[in-house]
């Protein structure tokens, strides 16, 4: 995974206006912007979303400071385009604050004095990179991700893979504190319980 | 007393940085003794690292519509 961003060398090029610079920037966070823009927008919206917010961040990059990371900053400016092109679109919902349905992917997985029935196996992976690593497993995940509902997908990607604090993320998408946690727990237990999964049987 | 039950949600309150002193003690006490939760937090942590990256890298020619689409609005 090469990522050489907010590296301070990497930063001045992109400020300066290096075009090899902002197209590492575009390689490196284009697939996870789209991915966050799609569960909001829709898929057939989302690239029209993405579009619009690199040519903003390709004017706005002269003036970033450097405070936040710059996956968190354009992840900001994605949600405001997606803000805007749901306002032209006369769409007035942006997520559902909805408690999720079912039970916690986790729930059966104890016994009923509070132990483990069954444990976690022991992952192979010794680290995030080499968790993905082995392709289809990454595969899997995707897949996964990409059949979580709108309003916990919104949520662990702006948390889990833009970074943003937890109570910005539930100004944003408006979603109740209580809420959001309830669903991001929901989304990471059951990327927990795939990945945990394909460790014992090397499938999804 | 914390349950193996409880784990998860107090892990991710953990690395969200939402537990207080008082539940953190309590979370490391029952760490100390139990070893499939610890294997839990440790492969919890390993996920969520993994999360800013599993979308990948954009393709060239993903990278060129961008790029393209930047300049004729610039010009």
């Amino acid at each position: 995974m090469t990522e050489p961003l907010n590296d301070a060398d990497e930063l001045a090029l992109l400020k300066s206006g290096d075009q090899v610079a902002f197209a590492r920037l575009v390689k490196a966070h284009h697939r996870a912007l789209l991915a966050l823009a799609r569960p909001i927008v829709g898929e057939s919206e989302a690239a029209e979303v993405v579009q619009t917010a690199w040519i903003k961040a390709h004017a706005a990059l002269k003036n970033f400071e450097g405070r936040a990371a710059l996956r968190s900053w354009l992840s900001r400016i994605v949600i405001n385009e997606a803000r805007m092109m749901l306002r032209q679109r006369k769409r007035e919902v942006f997520l559902d604050d909805l408690q999720p349905e079912g039970a916690d992917p986790l729930a059966d997985r104890f016994i009923s004095n509070g132990h483990w029935g069954a444990p976690p196996a022991n992952w192979h992976a010794d680290s995030p990179d080499s968790l993905l690593t082995r392709e289809e497993l990454a595969d899997c995940l995707l897949a996964l991700l990409g059949s979580l509902p709108p309003n916990q997908r919104a949520l662990l990607e702006l948390r889990d893979s833009d970074g943003l604090p937890f109570d910005e993320v539930c100004n944003m998408l408006g979603i109740s504190a209580s809420n959001a946690r309830v669903l991001l727990h929901r989304a990471r237990a059951r990327l927990f319980a795939l990945v945990d999964h394909f460790e014992e049987t090397g499938e999804c | 007393m914390l349950k193996c039950r409880d784990v998860p949600a107090e892990a991710e309150a953990l690395l969200d940085g939402e537990l207080s002193f008082g539940q953190r003690m309590a979370l490391r006490f029952h760490l100390f003794l139990c070893g499939n939760c610890r294997r839990y937090l440790r492969q919890l942590r390993q996920l969520l690292g993994a999360v800013p990256h599993m979308h990948g890298e954009a393709s060239d020619e993903e990278v060129d519509r961008v790029l393209r689409r930047l300049h004729d609005h610039s010009h």
